[in-house]
């Protein structure tokens, strides 16, 4: 019981830091790619020279868009398992 | 059984490893630099590409093995040398070698090489068509200087037995952009770094809660912005060493005087002063006093109009010869 006590804990904590984690790229994202959304950007060559290992951080961003209209079902289904 | 993309994959991770040692290597090389450069800057008229040419010939007569470079998309070097003058070193006279850059091509270069390295990693997007943005990415800010520092790093990697290069500068803006690119792209990459550590740091801490203590893979951007930084603080630190030298030509008006006043003050906020200011057309002393009171400089040589224009190998050795004490003051400063 003990153990599944801790796993339940575990995950609650993962999922805070996880979302974290998702915001922190998010942000990463829309800075690299700042050109293509209006915030300051990076010199183009900066962006370019990233943009081969960013698959992983744009899908998280263009998940992001897609959640950002919903933000209070996102912060629901962020508590939920609390 | 054999997953053929599994070994697509790794032959793609196989030819990335390749690409980075060779670049490794270049870097390694770049860090032992040993010719001095001399950059000659100002406005557009005063006669940079003609002092260039002048300096260049001095020092190849003092047995020097020099080369000349036209960054100036103008290419005036053709004209002044009347040779047919390219990317590939030219031979104009003993110890002198002559080259055109060809900003165009660098700029294609770049965006080709680019295009190749996302398609690569995006191949299943084949629906959308990379090559059409990249069609538009040439006319974005920052390409040309950013293609003329590409083609600055070349030319020292290529020209390491040479004892000095002479860059004959284009424009003012464009030129002061391409010194303050090494400054403003830190900065950038700086902010990127702090950003992704601490994105690194949030997935170790992930890992622990998850899977225990077990090192997590290193993030291929972090290790990309770190090369970054390391490639441009060297190129920053080689500006403001004492091997580059930049050498401000100017004219006695009112309109030179006002401009070359403005790129010294940007290349102070650079970390940069200048070597020579160097007075095309001057007649006497008292036109170096406004220069020496406004720019402070290691020295002011004066270069007296010639009777003859300045066009050819002859005309310019003659010349050349003749203010033999003021050229010497551009070298030896």
């Amino acid at each position: 019981m003990l153990q599944d006590i801790e796993e339940i804990n575990r995950g609650n904590v993962s999922e805070l830091h996880e979302w974290e984690e998702r915001e922190l790229r998010n942000i990463f994202a829309l800075l690299v790619v700042g050109s293509f959304t209006g915030i300051p950007s990076p010199p183009v060559h900066i962006t370019m020279e990233l943009l081969p290992e960013m698959e992983d951080d744009l899908r998280i961003m263009l998940n992001r868009i897609q959640t950002a209209h919903d933000p209070l079902g996102e912060l629901f289904s962020l508590l939920d398992p609390m | 059984m054999i997953r053929w993309e599994n070994c697509f994959r790794y032959w793609i991770q196989c030819n990335e490893y390749k690409i980075t040692i060779v670049k490794h290597q270049l870097t390694n090389k770049m860090k032992s630099i040993t010719p001095t450069l001399n950059f000659f800057v100002g406005k557009g008229g005063v006669g940079k590409s003609t002092v260039s040419a002048l300096v260049s010939i001095k020092n190849s007569l003092n047995t020097e093995r020099t080369l000349l470079v036209s960054m100036d998309p103008a290419h005036n070097q053709g004209d002044i040398f009347k040779a047919d003058i390219g990317e590939k070193p030219l031979e104009i006279a003993s110890n002198l070698w002559v080259i055109q850059v060809d900003t165009d091509r660098w700029i294609k270069q770049y965006l080709k090489e680019t295009e190749e390295s996302v398609s690569r990693k995006y191949n299943y997007q084949k629906a959308f068509s990379i090559k059409n943005y990249f069609k538009v990415l040439q006319f974005s800010p920052g390409i040309e200087e950013y293609a003329l520092m590409k083609a600055f790093e070349s030319i020292l990697l290529k020209h390491q037995d040479k004892h000095l290069i002479v860059f004959d500068m284009p424009p003012t803006a464009l030129t002061l952009r391409f010194f303050s690119l090494p400054k403003l792209t830190l900065t950038w990459i700086n902010e990127l770094t702090k950003l992704r550590e601490k994105i690194h740091k949030k997935q170790e801490i992930l890992s622990n809660i998850k899977i225990g203590k077990k090192q997590i893979e290193t993030d291929s951007i972090l290790t990309k912005l770190k090369n970054m930084r390391e490639n441009y603080t060297r190129l920053k630190d080689l500006f403001i060493s004492e091997k580059t030298r930049i050498n401000l030509v100017s004219k006695p008006d009112e309109l030179s005087q006002s401009e070359s006043i403005r790129i010294h003050k940007k290349l102070e906020d650079l970390g940069k002063s200048l070597q020579a200011v160097i007075l095309n057309g001057a007649t006497n002393e008292a036109s170096v006093e406004y220069y020496k009171k406004h720019i402070p400089a290691r020295q002011y040589p004066l270069l007296p109009e010639s009777s003859k224009a300045l066009i050819g190998l002859e005309n310019l050795r003659e010349y050349a010869k003749s203010a033999d004490a003021e050229i010497e003051k551009i070298l030896k400063s």
